[in-house]
C-alpha cells in the first residue's frame, strides 16, 4: 500500500497540489476584490465615490484603528451578508435544477485555471522528507518540476472544453426559475455564448498553427524566441478579446442581464449564496479567460523584451525567486487585462441583441476562418515571422473591409425563411393593417388580486 | 523505493490528470458548502406572495414554460456543425507547422484541409442565404 502511494506521489504532484491550493485562494481573493474595484471604477467614471465606509473594525472600539478609509472591508461584508440572507426559491421552480445551476456554473469557472503555467519550471532542492506524512509518501524534491496545476498533454484544449461547460449552468438556471425574465435571459446567454465560442476556437487555432503545439509551455517558449503572438497575429488577438468579452457576458455583450429589458437575466429569481455563486463564477471566468489571453498573445510570464540579463525573469531561471517573479508578472498581465474589461464595461454602451448575434455569425466567423486559412498558407510557405505575418494580416484586413459589406448585400437579404406578413398577426401585419396590441388572453384580462392578498373591494 | 528520487510525471500519463480531479472535487465542495451554509444560516419565512415569480410588480400571466423562437434551435444546430469542425482542426493545427515548409507532404496536408474548410464555407454560405444568421 505504502509502495503504491510512494509511486504515485511524485514531486510534480506535490507541487501541483500546492500550486492549486495557492492559486485557488489567490483567485477567490482577487475575485472578491475585483467586485470592489469594479464598483470603485464605476463610481469614479460616474463621478461618485463608491464604497468608502466599511473597514475591518466590526464595530468594536478596540479595533478602531482598522476602520476602513477606502471601504476595503466591503468584499468581506458582502460575503457575510450573502451567507446570512434568506436563500429563497419561489414556488413552482424546478427545485433540483434550481439548486444545481449555480453549482454547475461555479465548478467549470474554478477548475479552468488548472493548466495555466503560472511560474515556468522550478528546480526543487532536496530530496526532503516531510515532517508528518514523510514516512507515508516518501522523499520529495530534487526534480525539475512545472509550476502548474496539472501538466496534461491536452493543454489549452482542456481550457476550451472546460470554459464551454459554463453554458449548462446558465441554461438550467434560466429554465428552472419558472420566470419569463430568467427564461429569456438564459436563452439569450446560451445562444450568445455558443455563438462566440466558434470564433474563439478559430482564433486560438491560428495561434496553435504557428506554435505547432497545444502545450502551454511550448506556447510561452515560442513567444520568448519569436516575439509575442499579439504582434504576429493581431487580427486573431482582437477577435479573441472580443470573444472572451462575449463569453463572460460582459458589456458590450451583456444582453443576458440587460437590466432595462430583463431585470437580471438568468439570475433574476436567485438570492443569497446561490446568487453570489453566479456572480463569483462570472468574475472567475473573467480571470481565467484573461489568463488564457495573456498565455496565448502576451507571452505568459515572458518579459524578455525588456532586455534583462541573467536574472529571475530569465526563461531558464529555475530558482524559487524566478518562479515567484514569473507568477507576479503573469498575474500582473491578467490584472491589467481585467482592468481593461472593467473600464470597457463602464464606458461602452450595450449592443442590441440581434446586432450581437449578427456580429458573431456574419462578421467574426468569416474573419476568423480567413485568418485560419491565411495562417495555414503562411505556415506552408514557412513565413511565420513577425514581419511577414503583420504584412499578411494587414492585407487580409483590407480585403475583409472590402468584401464583408458586399457579402452582406449578396447574402444578407435571403428570399427563403423570410417573414411573411399575415392578416391578424400581431408581430408581422400586412402593410397598412391596424393591429390590436392589447392582450387578448382571457387570463390577462381577468381582474385578479395578487395571490396571498385579500381580493379587491367590490 | 530505496530512497531514490521520484520521477517527474510525463504529460501524457493518466496520473497527470489527478490534480484536475482533485480540483473538481474541491470546487464541488466549495459550491456545496456555500449553498448548504446559507440554507443553515439564513432565515426562512414563507409567504404566498413571496412565491410569485418576479415580473416587475405585475401579476404573472401563465407559465414561463412557453414556446420560444425557433432561431435558438437553428443557432444550436449550426453551432454543432461549426464546433465539431473546429475540433477536427486542432490535431492538424498542432502538427502541421512541424512539417517541412513547401515540401510535398505539407502541400498534401494543406490542400486536404483547405477542401475540408471549403465544405464548411459552402455550408456557411448556404445558411447565410437561408437566413439562419439573420436576426430581426
Amino acid at each position: 500500500m505504502i509502495e503504491m502511494i510512494q509511486e504515485f506521489v511524485t514531486s510534480q504532484l506535490f507541487v501541483s497540489v500546492h500550486v492549486l491550493i495557492v492559486v485557488a485562494h489567490v483567485m477567490l481573493l482577487t475575485t472578491a476584490y475585483l467586485i470592489y474595484v469594479e464598483r470603485k471604477v464605476c463610481s469614479y467614471i460616474q463621478d461618485r465615490v463608491g464604497p468608502n465606509r466599511v473597514g475591518f473594525d466590526f464595530g468594536q472600539p478596540a479595533l478602531a484603528f482598522l476602520k476602513g478609509k477606502f471601504g476595503l472591508g466591503q468584499p468581506l461584508a458582502d460575503g457575510i451578508k450573502f451567507l446570512l440572507k434568506e436563500d429563497y426559491a419561489p414556488s413552482r421552480v424546478d427545485k433540483v435544477l434550481f439548486t444545481l445551476a449555480p453549482m454547475i456554473i461555479i465548478v467549470p469557472a474554478l477548475i479552468g485555471f488548472v493548466i495555466i503555467p503560472w511560474g515556468g519550471q522550478w528546480q526543487m532542492g532536496g530530496p526532503w522528507t516531510l515532517p508528518i506524512i514523510g514516512s507515508l509518501i516518501g522523499p520529495i524534491g530534487g526534480d525539475l518540476v512545472h509550476v502548474v496545476g496539472a501538466n496534461v498533454n491536452a493543454g489549452v484544449i482542456y481550457l476550451l472544453a472546460v470554459a464551454s461547460m459554463g453554458v449548462y449552468g446558465v441554461t438550467l438556471g434560466g429554465w428552472a426559475s419558472n420566470s419569463k425574465f430568467s427564461f429569456l435571459g438564459g436563452l439569450r446567454a446560451t445562444a450568445q455564448m455558443i455563438s462566440y465560442e466558434i470564433p474563439l476556437g478559430l482564433s486560438m487555432l491560428s495561434v496553435l498553427l504557428i506554435v505547432g503545439s497545444v502545450m502551454p509551455d511550448s506556447i510561452i517558449a515560442y513567444q520568448i524566441n519569436h516575439g509575442w503572438l499579439m504582434f504576429t497575429q493581431p487580427l486573431a488577438c482582437v477577435l479573441f478579446f472580443i470573444c472572451i468579452l462575449a463569453e463572460a457576458n460582459r458589456t458590450p455583450f451583456d444582453n443576458a442581464e440587460a437590466e432595462q429589458e430583463l431585470v437580471g437575466g438568468y439570475h433574476t429569481e436567485y438570492s443569497a449564496m446561490r446568487f453570489a455563486l453566479f456572480f463569483l463564477a462570472e468574475y472567475c471566468h473573467m480571470i481565467t479567460s484573461c489568463a488564457f489571453f495573456a498565455l496565448l498573445f502576451l507571452g505568459g510570464w515572458d518579459l524578455s523584451f525588456l532586455g534583462f540579463g541573467p536574472h529571475a525573469f530569465d526563461p531558464v531561471a529555475t530558482s524559487i525567486f524566478g518562479v515567484l517573479a514569473k507568477f507576479l508578472v503573469f498575474f500582473g498581465k491578467v490584472i491589467f487585462l481585467v482592468s481593461i474589461m472593467i473600464v470597457i464595461r463602464w464606458t461602452i454602451p450595450r449592443i442590441r441583441y440581434d446586432q450581437v448575434m449578427m456580429l458573431g455569425w456574419q462578421t467574426l466567423i468569416p474573419i476568423a476562418l480567413s485568418v485560419v486559412v491565411l495562417t495555414s498558407v503562411m505556415v506552408y510557405f514557412g513565413q511565420t515571422g513577425m514581419v511577414p505575418m503583420i504584412i499578411a494580416n494587414g492585407v487580409l484586413l483590407v480585403v475583409i473591409m472590402v468584401i464583408q459589406p458586399m457579402l452582406r448585400s449578396w447574402l444578407g437579404n435571403p428570399t427563403a425563411n423570410r417573414k411573411i406578413p399575415m392578416y391578424g398577426s400581431r408581430f408581422n401585419p400586412m402593410p397598412g393593417e391596424l393591429v390590436n396590441t392589447a392582450p387578448s388572453d382571457p387570463i390577462a384580462l381577468e381582474d385578479r388580486p395578487v395571490q396571498g392578498t385579500r381580493p379587491a373591494a367590490t | 523505493m530505496d530512497g531514490c528520487i521520484a520521477t517527474t510525471l510525463g504529460a501524457g500519463d493518466p496520473g497527470a490528470y489527478l490534480p484536475i480531479f482533485l480540483m473538481i472535487m474541491g470546487a464541488i465542495g466549495f459550491a456545496c458548502i456555500n449553498v448548504v451554509g446559507t440554507l443553515i444560516l439564513g432565515p426562512r419565512r414563507k409567504g404566498e406572495t413571496k412565491g410569485i415569480p418576479y415580473e416587475s410588480g405585475m401579476t404573472p400571466v401563465q407559465s414561463a414554460r412557453k414556446r420560444f423562437n425557433v432561431r435558438f434551435y437553428l443557432i444550436a444546430m449550426v453551432f454543432l456543425v461549426f464546433d465539431v469542425e473546429v475540433v477536427f482542426l486542432y490535431p492538424w493545427a498542432a502538427t502541421f507547422s512541424n512539417l517541412e515548409p513547401q515540401s510535398e507532404q505539407a502541400f498534401t496536408w494543406l490542400v486536404r484541409i483547405m477542401f475540408f474548410l471549403l465544405t464548411t464555407v459552402v455550408a456557411y454560405l448556404y445558411g447565410f442565404r437561408k437566413g439562419v444568421f439573420k436576426f430581426d
